[in-house]
């Protein structure tokens, strides 16, 4: 790692010298960058002093990559005029070298030193070594510490906040079964259904489960993803035999959406590997999945038949009672109250999933919360009528024109003509103070599309139309049943 | 060197934060970013037309973030479409992603499966997500339901478009950030001759300061007319 090759008399390992001289470098950037530029690539930088350095910190490849092509000469002639140091053009080796890595300062998540690679603003080499997680491998901090078992499980996602229906009930009854007599009859247990119905819930539930029983298991929850990148990464460092350990020696192993396996041949195979030790040495396996498994393509056949070798259950979206049953759940969490007939209101309304029911009263909640009001029926419809209601709709003046024309029953043709008799003229102007309430266009622009008129004449018929509209019973209900078929 | 270009120190800066963001029509959600890390809830989307704010409010609360001592990242998606979504990788490391015109990549296959991979890496490390999109999330026309639902699981926020006295008002209010004095009938006039998008009254306002700024002049209807014709 190059140090910087001119004298300077800044310590950089003082993190107040260091931030303090970033904080100024960011607003030279600030003035220097568009504000999109600025936050999309220097604000998720970080700088710290590693051996004399200075040294940013990208989140990721991608950004390290971006950062140094565009931005990392400019970092590097700010942070050089700060220092006032001169700046030779001709002669990187005078420049002081500013690297750039991928990582964080967050301990955590801290980047293995032998698997990181840097790029200086002096030097051109661009190396495209495989990006390498952040995320700490669940083999590697298990095995720095044999104590803290990291779980990964979700403690709020219990059998008691289980809401339980006609739906779920065949999938809950197997979930506390295996609960009880893990790695015995039900094993593995798949459960399988349509997004948000609850998998992931019931699969942490037994998870929860098995820990309380028995404090010392070694459960482990990981989404199929989170698997496939490990091992990914175990393959690159040569580090296969500690991958197969850790997953091999776990009581309970709970993986999530499966189906993400499909056409990752190598993880398959690997998996079916642990699937098949785990197995052996009667080790649950609970997995979850969108679909019956026999119906993902690109899964190899003798993992999906393994798969049935245990007990397969289904989830189905849940009936009316059981969406109240949640919402009244879910409120009561909040310490919301939440009277019947909202919920039912609810519950009516949004059918497809879980998720979006919850979504939908996190936001009655927060209505609440900001207003202060109580949740009443007219509370949560006016709360929740942009959800309910589709995307509004684009009213462009080709529409408004088409609609005018309808409702007054005259031709378009009539409605861009020149002719001025009031039958034409009187819906004309309507539409053009329609346009300009409804869309961003200027009134030179409206005047456009009204098959070339003055902008004055747009303005006057603005005016005409919102005096007609005070005075005239007809027309304000012309107005009024105009927006609504616009808008709705 | 055209004289605007030396003058880029002595400007005021205008960047998107809470303070130049002209709230009256969204309230509410303006005061739930303002306190989004004192929320428990950690993903909100936020859905409006163009020129109702939304990109606005999504840098704004990376601004915050940063103020905070956190760190932020926004992604305007459209400017990555045609590059792969490897630039989601690790960000579970942020304190704040703010992901915006996620409706650029629905219906691309690889873009919502790295979508969907990130919102969980996100949500298993409680790092606080904002997507900000110009429909709600049923209407984007996504594919991957597992996605799709995940995206309707946050508080879901419509943000209002600003009506015509709005946009004065918040044209002024910038240009005070600006350091500039914008008189109403200035505004007015931006408005009844020119596009009456908020992000063209912006840019109109940008091109303004800087020629007010080389001219040392004052924003009068006769030197707008001269910058901008």
């Amino acid at each position: 790692m190059p140090n910087p090759s001119v004298d300077i008399d800044i310590d950089f390992s003082n993190p107040e010298i260091l931030s303090a001289l970033w904080e100024q470098c960011l607003q030279r950037l600030q003035e220097e960058l568009s504000t999109q530029q600025f936050n999309t690539w220097i604000r998720p930088l970080q700088i710290e002093e590693k051996q004399g350095s200075i040294v940013l910190l990208a989140p990721n490849r991608f950004v390290r990559d971006w950062v140094h092509d565009h931005y990392l000469k400019l970092i590097q002639k700010i942070i050089m005029q700060l220092l006032s140091i001169s700046i030779d053009e001709h002669e990187q080796s005078n420049n002081l070298a500013i690297i750039i890595d991928i990582g964080s300062k967050k301990g955590a998540y801290a980047q293995p030193i032998q698997q990181s690679h840097s790029h200086t603003a002096s030097s051109q080499e661009h190396s495209r070594l495989p990006q390498q997680s952040a995320a700490p491998m669940a083999y590697n901090s298990a095995k720095a510490s044999q104590q803290a078992f990291q779980s990964n499980l979700n403690m709020n996602f219990t059998f008691e906040k289980f809401v339980e229906g006609k739906s779920n009930q065949l999938g809950l009854a197997a979930a506390k079964q295996v609960a009880i007599d893990p790695g015995g009859l039900n094993n593995p247990l798949l459960i399988y259904g349509g997004v948000g119905l609850g998998k992931t819930h019931m699969m942490h539930a037994v998870g929860n489960a098995i820990l309380k029983n028995k404090p010392s298991a070694k459960v482990l929850y990981l989404h199929s993803e989170r698997f496939v990148a490990e091992m990914v990464k175990a393959l690159q460092t040569n580090r296969m035999n500690d991958f197969k350990h850790f997953y091999r020696q776990v009581d309970a192993l709970l993986i999530d959406d499966i189906q993400f396996f499909a056409g990752k041949d190598r993880s398959q195979e690997e998996f079916f590997h642990t699937f098949n030790a785990l197995l052996e040495g009667h080790q649950q396996i609970i997995l979850t999945c969108d679909r019956y498994p026999k119906e993902i393509s690109g899964l190899e056949e003798r993992l999906k038949s393994r798969f049935g070798w245990g007990l397969t259950v289904a989830v189905e979206p849940p009936e009316l009672e059981t969406r109240v049953a949640i919402l009244m759940s879910k409120a009561e969490q909040s310490q919301l109250v939440l009277p019947y007939e909202v919920a039912f209101f609810i519950a009516k309304r949004i059918r497809s999933n879980v998720r979006e029911l919850e979504g939908a009263l996190k936001r009655v909640i927060a209505n609440a919360n900001f207003t202060g009001q109580d949740v009443t029926m007219e509370f949560v419809k006016e709360s929740l009528k942009d959800l309910l209601t589709l995307q509004d709709k684009l009213v462009t003046v080709d529409n408004i024109i088409k609609t005018v024309a309808d409702y007054y029953k005259i031709k378009v043709s009539d409605l861009l003509s020149q002719r001025r008799s009031r039958s034409v003229a009187r819906p004309r102007q309507m539409a053009m103070a329609l346009s300009k309430e409804l869309t961003n266009h200027s009134l030179p622009e409206i005047g456009d599309a009204f098959g070339g008129r003055d902008h004055t004449t747009v303005l006057h018929a603005v005016r005409k139309v919102k005096e007609l509209v005070e005075t005239t019973l007809d027309v304000a209900e012309d107005y009024k049943n105009l927006i609504r078929v616009l808008t709705t | 060197m055209p004289k605007q270009l030396t003058l880029a120190g002595i400007r005021l800066q205008d960047n998107a934060t809470f303070e130049n963001f002209y709230a009256k029509q969204n309230q509410q959600v303006f005061a739930f970013l303002h306190d989004l890390f004192l929320s428990d809830e950690n993903y909100t989307y936020l859905w409006g037309n163009t020129g109702a704010g939304c990109s606005h409010l999504l840098q704004a609360s990376c601004h915050n973030a940063h103020d905070l001592n956190k760190q932020a990242m926004y992604l305007p998606l459209k400017e990555f479409i045609h590059l792969t979504p490897d630039v989601f990788e690790n960000l579970e490391i942020m304190d704040l992603v703010a992901i915006d015109d996620i409706q650029c990549v629905a219906g691309k296959a690889n873009w919502e499966e790295a979508l969907f991979h990130l919102f969980n890496r996100l949500r298993a490390n409680k790092c606080y997500l904002i997507i900000g999109a110009n429909t709600p999330p049923n209407s984007l026309n996504i594919l991957l339901p597992d996605l799709l639902s995940r995206l309707t699981w946050g508080i879901t926020f419509k943000l209002n478009g600003l009506i015509d006295d709005d946009k004065v008002a918040a044209l002024c209010m910038r240009a005070t950030h600006r350091g500039m004095h914008m008189p109403e009938e200035v505004a007015n006039y931006l408005l009844r001759h020119y596009s009456r998008t908020t992000s063209h009254l912006f840019t109109a306002l940008d091109k303004l300061d800087l020629a007010s700024l080389a001219q040392q002049r004052k924003l009068t209807i006769p030197f707008v007319k001269q910058v901008l014709s």
